[in-house]
C-alpha cells in the first residue's frame, strides 16, 4: 500500500486486535510466569532464596553458552559443536588445575574454547561452509581430541581455590550465578545498544545487503563463533570447578538445553530476530522446568516430552505469528 | 504490434471470468470496493494501476487465493469458491507471478510437468514428457533444452516454462503479473508474439504492467485500478498514455518538466580500457561533476557488471586508467570497502535481496554505511541516528514519520529512496543506479528522479543503468551506448533520440 494514511487508519483497527497483538507479543513472558505460579502452587519452596541460589548455579554454564549462542542464531549461523567444546573446556581446565594456579586453568579453558570458535567461524564465515555441517565436523573432531587427550578418565583437582568460582557464594550467592547476571546484562545490553550489536542484526537480517554497504561480513559473523566458543569455555571451567573435577563426557545434553533455551526464548533460527532478553525467559521457563520436577516429585522421564513439546510449541507459535504478520 | 490488436477487436460470446461488487476488508484497509470486472475469450485485458491499488488482491480473489467479504467471482458462471485449487486449474485459470513458480535444480520439462508428469503406470514417462515440451515449444515458437536445469535458463526462458505449464493444463484463463519487467527489449517482442498467440487460440489474458507503453500496444481492453476501486476502462481504441496516467494517479504529479541543460563542472570519475573477462572490453567513460550519465544497452551487454566494477564487487576486473577526481588510482576497487573509500557508491539491482535489511527500521538501515559516525564509545546514540535519518529523508523526499517502520513494510519507491539515502551522509562522489525505479510506481517514480537530480545540483555525479530507455532518455546528461562488450558510442543528451540509440544498440549487435 503507497498511502500510510488508508494502512494505520487507528479509527478502523478494532480495540480487541491490539490485545490480541500484546498476548501474541509476550506469550512466551506469560508461559513464563504461569509456570512460575503452577510450580509454586505445588511446592513454594521453589521461590525460596536457597532454591533460587542452587538454580542459578546450576544453569550459570548453559546460560553462558545461550548467550553466545544467541549471538551466533541472530548473526544467521548454528554452532552444534558447543557440547564438545565444553567437555574440552572443563577437561583442559581440570588437567592445568591440577599443576598451576587456578587463574591459569581459567585462562586456558577460554583459550581451547576460543580456539575451537575461531576455526567453526573461519569455516563458516570465510570458507563458507554450511554451519551445521561444519560444526558437527568440528565437534567430532574435538571430541576425539578431548578423548585422546584423556584416555576417558577423571581427572580430579584438590586445589580449594579451582572451586571458588563453582562453589563459593558471597551472602549465599554463588559467584557463578552472579558472573551469569551480569553477563546477561551486559550481553543484552552489548547486542541492543552498541555497534557490535547492531551490525550483527544487519548481517543476520541480510548479509548481501550488509556487504554492499560496506561492512565486513566475515569478520561480524565469524566472531560471534568466537564470542561462543570464549563462552563456552568459561562454561566448562565453571562446570570443572563446581564438581572439582572433569572428564571427556562432561554432559552430552548440554547442547541440546542451550538450543531449547534460545529457541523456547524466542529467538529464531535464520538470524536478524531475537534478543538476550528473550533468551534470559527461555532460561527461566527451562530451568523452573527442571527444577520443578524435582519439587514435585514427578519423574524426570516426562522432562523431555515437556521439553519436546515446548520447542515444538515455541517454533508453532512463531510460524502462527510470522503468518498473521504477513496477512494483515 | 498496433495493427495487430486493432485487428482482434473484443470478440462477442460469454465471459470466461465475470467479476462483480468485491470487496475485501483487511484489518485497517478496504483493500477492493466494490469492483467489477470480466474477461472474454481471446482478448487481452490489461489491469493498470500504482502498487497498493489492489491488483494484486483482485487476482488473488480470481485465483481463490484470496475469499471476497462480498460479490462475486465467476469463471464460466460457477462461483470461484466452490471450485477446489484442481477444479479451478482444471476450468483453466493460472496465473504467472512475478517470482516465477520454478524448481531450480530439475529440468525445463520436469518444471513444465511439474504437478501432472505423464505416466506409464507407476513410473514417470520421461519420454513423453520431452515429447510434449517439444510441442510445447513449437507451439510457442521457442527453443528450450528439455534436460537443462531451470537454473541455467535465462529469465525470459523460465517464464517460458510457466507459461507452456499453463498450457499443458489448457488453462483457458492466463493471468500474467508485469511479465516483462525483468525482460529485455528482444525477450519482451517474443513475449508479445506469445501473447499474439494465446489470444488467436482464443485464451484470456489479464496482464498486468507498469509499462503504460506496452499496455496501449497489446491490449484489447485496459482497466485502472486506484485505491481498491476501478476508475476508469475501456476498449484499446479509446485510450492514450494521457488517460492512463491521468487515471492512475488522480491528478498530474506523475510528470516532470524536462531537465534541464545543466552547466557541468570538472571531470570526477575516469576510466579507460575497462576489461572484466568474458563480459567487457576496452570499456572507456568519463562523468563530469553534476552529471547524470546514462548507459543504454540491452539486458545481458554488461550493464550491470559495469557498475559492479566499479563497485569493487567484480575482483577480475581491469582497468588501463582509473581516475577519481583528477587523481590517478593504482587499480578499480578492490571491494565494496575500497569502493565507498574512493567516493563510489552502489544502489544494486536487486534491492530486495542485496539493498537494505528487511526487519530493520529506517533510522537504522539508513545509518548502517556509517554506523561509526553515529556511535559513541561504542554505543549507538539513537538520537542522533534518527536525527542523520531524518536529514537524509528530507534529501530524497522520504516522509520522515515512517522512519520507524521496518524497511520490508514500506512500497518499492520508498525502499528505493532509503537505499539511495543511506549513502547520501558520507558524501559519495559518483551514485552508480541499478534499475533504480523497478517495480516502483509512476508517482515515486518522478519522486525519485526529482531526488536524483536535486543531488547532482550539489555536485553529485551519476550513473544510471535502466531497462526502461525512455527513462534513460528523459533523465541523462549524455547517453553511452553498451553493446558487444563495450560502449561504442556517447552521445549527447540533445543528439540522443530514441531511434538512433536504438539502431545504435542493434547495429552493433547485428554486427558482431
Amino acid at each position: 500500500m503507497t498511502q500510510s494514511s488508508t494502512t494505520s487508519n487507528p479509527a478502523t483497527v478494532r480495540p480487541k486486535f491490539s490485545f490480541d497483538g500484546l498476548l501474541r507479543k509476550n506469550a512466551i513472558a506469560i508461559v513464563a510466569v504461569l509456570l512460575i505460579v503452577l510450580v509454586t502452587l505445588g511446592n513454594p519452596a521453589f521461590l525460596s532464596f536457597f532454591n533460587i541460589a542452587n538454580m542459578l548455579s546450576q544453569w550459570a554454564p548453559a546460560g553462558l553458552m545461550a548467550i553466545g549462542m544467541t549471538y551466533v542464531i541472530i548473526v544467521g549461523g548454528f554452532d552444534l559443536s558447543v557440547a564438545a567444546t565444553f567437555s574440552f573446556a572443563a577437561v583442559m581446565a581440570a588437567m592445568v588445575g591440577q599443576t598451576m594456579p587456578p587463574s591459569v586453568a581459567f585462562v586456558a579453558a577460554i583459550a581451547v574454547g576460543a580456539a575451537v570458535g575461531a576455526v567453526n567461524g573461519a569455516l563458516v564465515a570465510k570458507l563458507k561452509v554450511n554451519p551445521f555441517i561444519a560444526t558437527v565436523g568440528t565437534g567430532f573432531i574435538v571430541t576425539g581430541l578431548t578423548f585422546v587427550l584423556t584416555g576417558n578418565v577423571a581427572f580430579m583437582v584438590s586445589d580449594p581455590g579451582f572451586s571458588w568460582l563453582g562453589a563459593n557464594r558471597i551472602a549465599g550467592v554463588p559467584y557463578s550465578g552472579i558472573l551469569l547476571i551480569v553477563s546477561l546484562v551486559v550481553g543484552g545490553v552489548v547486542l541492543a545498544r552498541t555497534y557490535y550489536g547492531h551490525v550483527i542484526y544487519a548481517v543476520g537480517g541480510n548479509a548481501e545487503a550488509s556487504h554492499l554497504t560496506g561492512l565486513r561480513v566475515p569478520l561480524i559473523e565469524g566472531s560471534t563463533y568466537l564470542l561462543l566458543g570464549a563462552l563456552t569455555g568459561i562454561a566448562g571451567f565453571i562446570s570443572a570447578s563446581q564438581l572439582s573435577s572433569a572428564q571427556a563426557n562432561m554432559d552430552p545434553n548440554i547442547m541440546f538445553d542451550v538450543l531449547t533455551v534460545v529457541i523456547v526464548g524466542g529467538t529464531p533460527l535464520g538470524g536478524g530476530i531475537g534478543s538476550i532478553g528473550r533468551t534470559a525467559i527461555g532460561l527461566v521457563i527451562i530451568a523452573t522446568i527442571s527444577n520443578g520436577f524435582v519439587l514435585l516429585g514427578i519423574s524426570p522421564y516426562y522432562q523431555n516430552i515437556i521439553k519436546g513439546v515446548l520447542i515444538v510449541g515455541a517454533l508453532v507459535l512463531e510460524s502462527v505469528v510470522n503468518r498473521k504478520n504477513a496477512a494483515s | 504490434m498496433n495493427t495487430t490488436s486493432t485487428l482482434s477487436a473484443y470478440k462477442a460470446g460469454p465471459p470466461l471470468l465475470s467479476v462483480h461488487g468485491l470487496h475485501k476488508r483487511f484489518p485497517g484497509v478496504h483493500a477492493l470496493k466494490g469492483v467489477d470486472f470480466d474477461l472474454l475469450a481471446g482478448e487481452v485485458h490489461s489491469l493498470v494501476g500504482e502498487n497498493g491499488a489492489g491488483k494484486s488482491t483482485l487476482i488473488k480473489m480470481i485465483t481463490g487465493a484470496l475469499h471476497p467479504d462480498e460479490g462475486a467471482v465467476k469463471l464460466a458462471g460457477t462461483r470461484v469458491e466452490e471450485l477446489g485449487a484442481h477444479e479451478r486449474r482444471a476450468r483453466g485459470v493460472n496465473a504467472i507471478y512475478q517470482e516465477l513458480n520454478i524448481v531450480p535444480a530439475m529440468s525445463a520439462a520436469a518444471n513444465v510437468f511439474l504437478d501432472a508428469p505423464p505416466m506409464r503406470g507407476p513410473f514417470l514417462d520421461r519420454k513423453a514428457a520431452n515429447t510434449q515440451f517439444e510441442d510445447l515449444c513449437a507451439r510457442l515458437e521457442v527453443s528450450i533444452p528439455a534436460q537443462a536445469p531451470a537454473r541455467s535458463l535465462s529469465i525470459a526462458d523460465r517464464q517460458m516454462i510457466e507459461i507452456m505449464r499453463a498450457l499443458s493444463r489448457d488453462a483457458q484463463i492466463l493471468i500474467m503479473d508485469e511479465p516483462t519487467a525483468t525482460l529485455g527489449p528482444s525477450e519482451r517482442q517474443k513475449l508479445y508474439g506469445v501473447i499474439e498467440g494465446l489470444r488467436a487460440e482464443g485464451k484470456g489474458i489479464i496482464f498486468i504492467s507498469h509499462d503504460l507503453g506496452e499496455v496501449l500496444d497489446i491490449s484489447d481492453r485496459i482497466t485502472v485500478m486506484r485505491n481498491g476501486a476501478v476508475v476508469d476502462k475501456g476498449p484499446r481504441s479509446g485510450w492514450t498514455r494521457e488517460r492512463m496516467v491521468h487515471a492512475m494517479v488522480g491528478e498530474a504529479r506523475g510528470t516532470l518538466e524536462p531537465r534541464a541543460a545543466e552547466t557541468l563542472g570538472g571531470e570526477v570519475l575516469r576510466i579507460e580500457g575497462l576489461a572484466l573477462p568474458g563480459r567487457l572490453s576496452d570499456v572507456s567513460l568519463a562523468v563530469r561533476k553534476g552529471e547524470i550519465l546514462g548507459i543504454a544497452g540491452l539486458v545481458g551487454a554488461g550493464r550491470s557488471e559495469l557498475l559492479r566494477s566499479l563497485a569493487g564487487l567484480e575482483p577480475t576486473a581491469r582497468a588501463d586508467a582509473f581516475a577519481i577526481d583528477g587523481q590517478v588510482l593504482p587499480a578499480l576497487p578492490a571491494s565494496v570497502r575500497q569502493a565507498i573509500g574512493a567516493g563510489i557508491v552502489l544502489v544494486p539491482e536487486d534491492r530486495k535481496n542485496e539493498g537494505f535489511v528487511p526487519l530493520m527500521d529506517g533510522d537504522s538501515n539508513v545509518a548502517l554505511s556509517d554506523l561509526g559516525s553515529v556511535t559513541r564509545h561504542s554505543f549507538v546514540d539513537r538520537k542522533a541516528r534518527h536525527d542523520l535519518a531524518r536529514g537524509v529523508a528530507k534529501a530524497v523526499g522520504f516522509a520522515p514519520e515512517r522512519l520507524s517502520t521496518p524497511v520490508r513494510n514500506l512500497s518499492g519507491g520508498n525502499q528505493q529512496k532509503l537505499v539511495i539515502g543511506k549513502w547520501l551522509h558520507i558524501g559519495p562522489k559518483v551514485l552508480l543506479l541499478d534499475e533504480p525505479t523497478r517495480g516502483v510506481d509512476i508517482g515515486a517514480k518522478a519522486d525519485l528522479y526529482r531526488a536524483i537530480r536535486d543531488l547532482t545540483k550539489d555536485g553529485l555525479s551519476v550513473i544510471l543503468v535502466s531497462s526502461e530507455l525512455e527513462e534513460v532518455l528523459e533523465h541523462s546528461d549524455r547517453i553511452a551506448v553498451l553493446t558487444g562488450h563495450t560502449i561504442t558510442e556517447t552521445l549527447d543528451r540533445k543528439d540522443a533520440t530514441m531511434e538512433r540509440v536504438l539502431s545504435l544498440i542493434f547495429a552493433q549487435k547485428e554486427a558482431s
